[in-house]
C-alpha cells in the first residue's frame, strides 16, 4: 500500500459530490483504476447524484435555511395525542375481535349450564409471563385462555405471537392430567387440524411449552389441547 | 393486552414523525396524513412487526397505501386507462423518492449535510467550501466521504436502493 493511499480513498466523497480540484480529481481517477475497495464503494454510491437531484435545486427543505419549515402546513398537535389516538384505534379493533369472542363464549356458557357444569370459559386478556424470552415481548401477541370442556378442569393460556414464518404458540397450562401425552392442535378455516406442539404430562400437572405453526394468527380458527388419545381437554376459538 | 399497546406506541414514537412528513409531502393532504400513518403502523404491526428493516417496510406500506388511495380517488370507469395510471404512479413514485431523499438528508449529521449542500447543490469547490464552512480542506474531504457513505446507509435503510 503506498503511503498516500489513505488520503486518496477519502476523496471518493468529493469525487461523487463534485468540487475536487483538477489535481485531486486526476489523482483519485488514477487511484480508482487499481483500488478495488474504492471501485466497490463507488458502485454503491454512484446512484446518489440522481437521487440528490430529486430533492430539487434547493436541496429540499432540509437544506433550505429554514429547516424547521419542513412540516409547514402540517398540523402539529403534541405527539402524545397521536399515540393516544392510535392506541384507541388498536383497542377499537381489538374490541371488535373480543366482542365476537364474547358472543361465542356466551353460547358456550349456555351449553355448559345445560350440561350442569359451569366451568366458566374465560376469554380475557391476561398478562403474559414476565419471565418469557425478551425478544417476544415487543412482538404483537394475542392471548387466549382456552375454555376447559365440561368434566375437565385444565387451565390453558396460549399466547399467539406473530412471526415472519407463521405463529409462535406459547402455551402455559395448569391442572393438567398427570400422565400421558398432550398436544396442541391448530385448526384452520377449512377445519384442517394439525399438531403444533406435543409434550409429556408432568407430575405437577403444570407445563410451559412453545409450539409453532405456519399459519398466521388470523388463519387460525381454533386451538385445542388434546390428550394423546385424542380427548379434547380445552379449546379456544380465535 | 398492554403488550400490543406498547409495541404499537413504540413503532409510532420511533417512526411516526418521519412517516407523517413523508405522507404529508407525498399527498399534501393534511386531513389524510394521520389516517394514513395510523393505518400504515397498524398494518405493519399486524403483518410483519419483526421485519428486519421496519423503516423500509413502513415506507413501502405507506407507498402502497398512498398509491391505492390515489388510484381509488382518480378512477373513473371510462377513463381508467392503463397508461394514465402508470404515468400517475410513476409521478407519485418520484414524489415519494424525493420526499425520502429529503428525509435522508434531514437525518444526516448537520456538518455532513452542510458539506453536501456546498459541494453538490451549490457547486462550490472543496477550497471554497473550506472557506465557507471554516474548516481545513482535508476536513471537507473527509466529511464529504462520510456524508456520502452515511447517506447511502440511510437510504438503504429506507428501502431506496437505486
Ligand atoms: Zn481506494
Amino acid at each position: 500500500m503506498n503511503p498516500g493511499s489513505d488520503d486518496l480513498h477519502v476523496l471518493l466523497g468529493a469525487y461523487v459530490l463534485g468540487g475536487l480540484s483538477d489535481d485531486d480529481h486526476r489523482a483519485f481517477s488514477e487511484h480508482l483504476r487499481t483500488c478495488v475497495p474504492c471501485q466497490t464503494e463507488l458502485g454503491q454510491v454512484s446512484g446518489l447524484p440522481r437521487l440528490l437531484d430529486l430533492a430539487g435545486p434547493e436541496g429540499g427543505p432540509h437544506l433550505a435555511e429554514a429547516a424547521a419549515g419542513v412540516a409547514a402546513g402540517l398540523p402539529t398537535e403534541p405527539d402524545n395525542e397521536r399515540v393516544t389516538t392510535l392506541l384507541a384505534e388498536v383497542s377499537r379493533r381489538r374490541r371488535r375481535r373480543r366482542t365476537w369472542i364474547t358472543g361465542l363464549a356466551a353460547a358456550a356458557a349456555v351449553a355448559f349450564f345445560v350440561g350442569g357444569a359451569w366451568l366458566g370459559p374465560r376469554w380475557t386478556a391476561t398478562t403474559p409471563p414476565t419471565a418469557g424470552p425478551t425478544a417476544t415481548s415487543t412482538l404483537p401477541t394475542t392471548h387466549v385462555e382456552a375454555a376447559a370442556v365440561p368434566g375437565s378442569s385444565v387451565r390453558v393460556d396460549i399466547a399467539l405471537v406473530t412471526r415472519g414464518w407463521g405463529t409462535q404458540l406459547d402455551i402455559d397450562c395448569e391442572d393438567m392430567p398427570k400422565e400421558g401425552e398432550l398436544a396442541l392442535w391448530v385448526i384452520d378455516a377449512n377445519g384442517r387440524a394439525t399438531t403444533a406442539a406435543s409434550w409429556r404430562a408432568t407430575a405437577a400437572g403444570y407445563s410451559k411449552v412453545t409450539g409453532a405453526t405456519a399459519l398466521r394468527p388470523n388463519e387460525i380458527r381454533s386451538l385445542e389441547v388434546r390428550t394423546g388419545t385424542g380427548k379434547v381437554l380445552a379449546s379456544a376459538r380465535t | 393486552m398492554p403488550l400490543d399497546d406498547e409495541a404499537v406506541a413504540e413503532i409510532y414514537r420511533e417512526h411516526g414523525p418521519m412517516l407523517r412528513r413523508v405522507v404529508w409531502r407525498a399527498t399534501s393532504d393534511a386531513n389524510r396524513v394521520d389516517d394514513i400513518v395510523q393505518e400504515v403502523i397498524l398494518r405493519v404491526w399486524k403483518q410483519a412487526p419483526d421485519a428486519e428493516n421496519l423503516r423500509a417496510y413502513l415506507i413501502t406500506t405507506a407507498r402502497h397505501l398512498i398509491v391505492d388511495q390515489h388510484r381509488a380517488a382518480g378512477r373513473r370507469p371510462q377513463q381508467a386507462q392503463l397508461v394514465e395510471i402508470a404515468e400517475r404512479d410513476s409521478a407519485l413514485d418520484r414524489a415519494l423518492d424525493q420526499v425520502l431523499v429529503e428525509e435522508a438528508l434531514g437525518r444526516l449529521q448537520t456538518n455532513h449535510r452542510e458539506i453536501v449542500r456546498c459541494l453538490y447543490y451549490e457547486r462550490l469547490t472543496v477550497a471554497e467550501t473550506s472557506v465557507r464552512v471554516g474548516v481545513p480542506e482535508g476536513t471537507v474531504k473527509s466529511r464529504a466521504y462520510y456524508a456520502v457513505r452515511n447517506l447511502r446507509v440511510i437510504l438503504d435503510e429506507m428501502g431506496v436502493t437505486r
